[in-house]
């Protein structure tokens, strides 16, 4: 028994008639994605995929298009059945569920965000965002009710009786997280809800949501192909390549220590400055000491924490020219001089 | 350097997409992929031909594997070889009515006109058809590069095997075809004559199993047939016969004749040519090879005895000695008997359903009849008002007009009623149809062929069963309307939700909903 609220473990997904057959060859043989459309006509969708998702945490799937993760999340509510491998929701294994018991899962503790919003054309904006609860039996006047107050977390107030059709993307999007926020879910899986939109509009949905996760502190499952996104949103992310997960850590991992080259020219153009520690770019007091030269005590270091960013170094770093003294606790634990710190801004922090 | 680095890519492609040319037509890759090459350009002029394609269309599309074409060629090919064939079939009539000095003169223009005009556009058909087909051979191959570069399976490169099948198609199809364009049209006597025949000649076979083959049966049937004819002779020469005497006589008179009558018969049979069975086997129409024993003939009648209980009493007929019916009689009068049989077992069932509809439209006609016409003329037109525009609402006025002006208006209103019920059993009985059709792969399957039978058979048709089943008067002229009218309710239904879209079922999914 673990306390993940959402564990996945050894997921595969092979699309095709043959997907079994497939399965069974790449057990065997190991053979690849290109050999088994070739003899099968199957399609890998995900490959061997596990993670775990702890309460209240944002995890965050990242991947270029193609690479599985819509496939990988449809597998949380099981709106796809894996192939091999096994879904544990609040340590229940949902491939096991019966259909009613399922159906209730999807209804009161999952809700869903899709990426291309997926509304009712033929409902208003409120029985849009009502439906689950109207599916779970609740009576039409508290459905609005409860629809109406989800459109306000959103900020769509007032727009409950029009018709998804008269709202513009950003808002359309909006409705969608209002739905799934309505039945109040443990678990929120979103599909890249922000890809369509501009660059305003989806910093504003963002913040917005940032904001709302840090009241209502639901598990989420955030998909999005953007780096800059995942990092804003994810405490900690997941990179998808070719329907594998390739590393899963926490933005500053991935940033600082790539786990092979397409994870690195994922993070190559990111900015280093909000992201990586000064615990990660320090040098010991020793090491410091022996390669460059004594640390005069006496003089007005500037200090900071281990946890420090990078961009606060750099601000003691401008009013200083003297090295600055990572203390914790009030005992000194690193150094970083200059060029150190520009070293860790560059990303080649190991010399 | 940019540009170099351009110019290195479209060479690559170019390499690239040669290479899978040549992957698909296996052969004569060079010359085919500069033509597909400048047909994707657009300069293909209209005048490029495929020489093969000229000379032997069918050959060519078989054995590269477009077979569009090979049909489009094969019959436009059909189409012109029949035509020539007229002028073959005509050209030695002619000539015998040229010889002929009694010949009317109408004839012989007849003739030559039929052989100028067939011949025309025999020539006309064969030449701008192998012209048209040259020209388009390349585009439909490059149409078929396209296909097959997304799906593998498609036909490609070149294939005896496929060759093969062209030539059998071609074998089986075109001289039969061809020989029978060169025939006057058939005797249906003749046929008719060849048959009865045959199955005389038949049953007789069964008699005499000791005669091996038709010659001898004939001769068989002939001595017996003289030798009835010998005692007929006989008795009917002696002057005053007993009443015994007279019994054989004519039972030796009758059989004198039966013999002679299949005697003749079987000449008949020995006098068929082989091209004379032929034609009527394989030119005539369709032949009904079959000859059954009819269905026994019962008649279900509901008897109430004395009791009060209705009972269903089936009456059998005798069969009518050696009536043989063909597939299509048989049917006919099996219908025919289980009508009458369901009619009788299910009086209840039928009577009452015509009960409920005509209640129903009893109901609905008198709603329309007793409401003053000005309130009814009121409310067709605020409903075509308020539902649709001013267009409608001034058709619908002046629709009204007419009705009252040439004194329809009760008529209308009765026929109202009828498409009101009509529509409400559509309604109830299309729709959960429909839903099911959507949801059910085999029920589609099912339903799908019955609805489209039902909407291509004339509406009135529908009449004749539904009068059988429910006499005459208004209901069955509801079902006849429902019967026409639910296929496309049903259609639309089945249409509208399997066309709800993937991921709006998905999101309903996600968020509790069943299956349903
Ligand atoms: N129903 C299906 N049948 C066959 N193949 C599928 C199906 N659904 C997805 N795939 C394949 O699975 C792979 C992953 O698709 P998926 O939709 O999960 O990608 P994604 O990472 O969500 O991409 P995007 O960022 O574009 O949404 C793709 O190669 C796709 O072709
Ligand atoms: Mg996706």
């Amino acid at each position: 028994m673990s306390d993940a609220v959402v564990e996945i473990d050894g997921v595969w997904k092979i699309f095709g008639d043959r997907a079994d057959e497939a399965m069974a060859a790449i057990r065997a043989d190991g053979i690849g994605k290109a050999e088994v459309l070739e003899r099968f006509q199957a399609v890998v969708g995900v490959k061997d995929a596990s993670f775990k998702v702890d309460e209240g945490e944002v995890f965050c799937l990242m991947g270029l298009s193609g690479s599985g993760k819509s496939t990988l999340v449809r597998h949380i509510n099981r709106l796809i059945e894996p192939t091999a491998g096994s879904v544990r929701i609040l340590g229940e294994d949902i491939g096991k569920m019966r259909q009613d018991a399922l159906r209730a899962l999807r209804g009161t503790k999952i809700g869903m965000v899709f990426q291309n919003m997926a509304l009712l054309p033929h409902r208003s904006v409120r029985d849009n965002i009502g439906f689950a609860l109207e599916l779970r039996g609740m009576d039409a006047y508290h459905c609005a009710q409860l629809a109406d107050q989800a459109l306000e977390t959103v900020s769509l107030h007032g727009y409950g009786d029009r018709l998804p059709s008269e709202l513009s993307g950003g808002m359309q999007q909006r409705v969608g997280l209002a739905r799934a926020l309505a039945a109040d879910p443990e678990i929120l899986l979103m599909d890249e809800p922000f890809s369509a939109l501009d660059p305003l509009i989806r910093r504003n949905l963002q913040d917005e949501f940032l904001g709302l996760s840090e009241n209502l502190k639901k598990t989420t499952v955030f998909i999005t192909h953007d780096l800059d996104e995942a990092i804003r949103m994810g405490d900690r992310i997941g990179i998808m390549k070719d329907g594998e997960i390739v590393q899963i850590g926490t933005a500053e991992d991935i940033v600082t220590a790539p786990a092979d080259d397409y994870v690195a020219d994922f993070v190559a153009g990111i900015s280093r400055l909000k992201l990586v520690s000064a615990a990660k770019i320090m040098v010991s007091p020793e090491e410091y000491q022996a390669r460059r030269k004594p640390i005069e005590m006496a003089m007005e270091h500037p200090e900071a924490a281990p946890e420090d960013d990078l961009d606060t170094l750099v601000e003691l770093s401008t009013h200083s020219d003297l090295p600055v003294l990572i203390k914790s606790d009030g005992a000194l634990v690193g150094v970083v001089d200059k060029n150190t710190l520009l070293h860790g801004l560059q990303g080649s922090a190991d010399e | 350097m940019s540009t170099q680095a351009n110019i290195g890519a479209e060479q690559r492609n170019i390499d690239e997409r040669d290479v899978s040319i040549e992957a698909f037509c296996v052969t004569k890759a060079d010359y085919y992929a500069p033509i597909f090459e400048r047909y994707q350009r657009g300069q293909l002029p209209r005048w490029h031909m495929n020489i093969w394609a000229v000379i032997a269309p069918w050959l060519w599309s078989a054995w590269r594997g477009v077979w569009l074409m090979f049909w489009i060629s094969l019959a436009i090919d059909v189409i012109a070889v029949v035509c020539l064939m007229q002028v073959v079939k005509f050209t030695p009539l002619l000539a015998e009515a040229q010889l002929d000095p009694d010949a009317n003169t109408t004839l012989i223009s007849r003739y030559t006109n039929w052989i100028n005009t067939y011949g025309t556009i025999g020539w006309a058909v064969l030449i701008l058809g192998r012209l048209w087909m040259g020209s388009q051979a390349n585009r439909w191959y490059y149409d078929l590069y396209n296909r097959w570069r997304i799906e593998p399976s498609v036909a490609h490169g070149v294939s005896p095997k496929r060759l093969g099948l062209g030539v059998l198609i071609i074998l089986i199809c075109s001289p039969i075809t061809t020989y029978r364009a060169t025939q006057l049209r058939l005797d249906e006597r003749a046929c008719f004559n060849q048959v009865r025949a045959t199955e005389s000649v038949e049953s007789l076979l069964a008699q005499y199993h000791q005669v091996p083959d038709v010659p001898a049966l004939s001769t068989a049937v002939r001595e017996d047939a003289a030798a009835a004819q010998a005692r007929f002779d006989q008795l009917d020469a002696i002057s005053d016969r007993t009443a015994e005497q007279n019994t054989a006589r004519s039972a030796a008179r009758s059989e004198a004749r039966d013999l002679g009558r299949s005697a003749g018969l079987v000449e008949e049979y020995l006098a068929i040519s082989k091209r004379d069975r032929f034609d009527c086997f394989f030119i005539d129409d369709f032949p009904t090879l079959a000859r059954l024993d009819p269905p026994e003939d019962v008649t279900y009648r509901r008897v109430t005895d004395e009791d009060g209980i209705t009972e269903v009493v089936a009456q059998v007929k005798p069969p009518v000695e050696g009536r043989k019916v063909t597939l299509f009689t048989y049917s006919a009068e099996s219908i025919d008997i289980s009508i009458n049989w369901l009619r009788a077992s299910f009086a209840g069932a039928f009577d009452a359903m015509t009960n409920v509809l005509r209640q129903s439209l009893i109901r609905v006609e008198v709603a329309f009849m007793q409401t003053p016409w000005p309130v009814v003329a009121f409310l067709f037109l605020v409903l075509s008002w308020t539902y649709t525009g001013m267009g409608t609402t001034a058709f619908v006025a002046s629709s009204l007009a007419f009705l009252a002006l040439f004194e329809l208006w009760q008529i209308a209103m009765q026929t109202m009623a009828l498409v009101v019920v009509s529509t409400a059993v559509c309604v109830f009985v299309g729709l959960p149809i429909g839903i099911w059709m959507a949801k059910n792969k085999i029920a589609r399957f099912i339903t799908e062929p019955i609805l489209d039978v039902m909407q291509t058979i004339p509406s009135l048709s529908y009449l004749v069963p539904a009068v059988a089943f429910f006499g005459i008067s208004q209901p069955p002229a509801v079902l006849a309307t429902v019967v026409f009218a639910m296929p496309p309710m049903i259609k639309l239904t089945a249409l509208g939700i399997r066309q709800v879209p993937e991921s709006t079922k998905e999101a309903a999914l996600a968020f509790g909903a069943s299956e349903r």
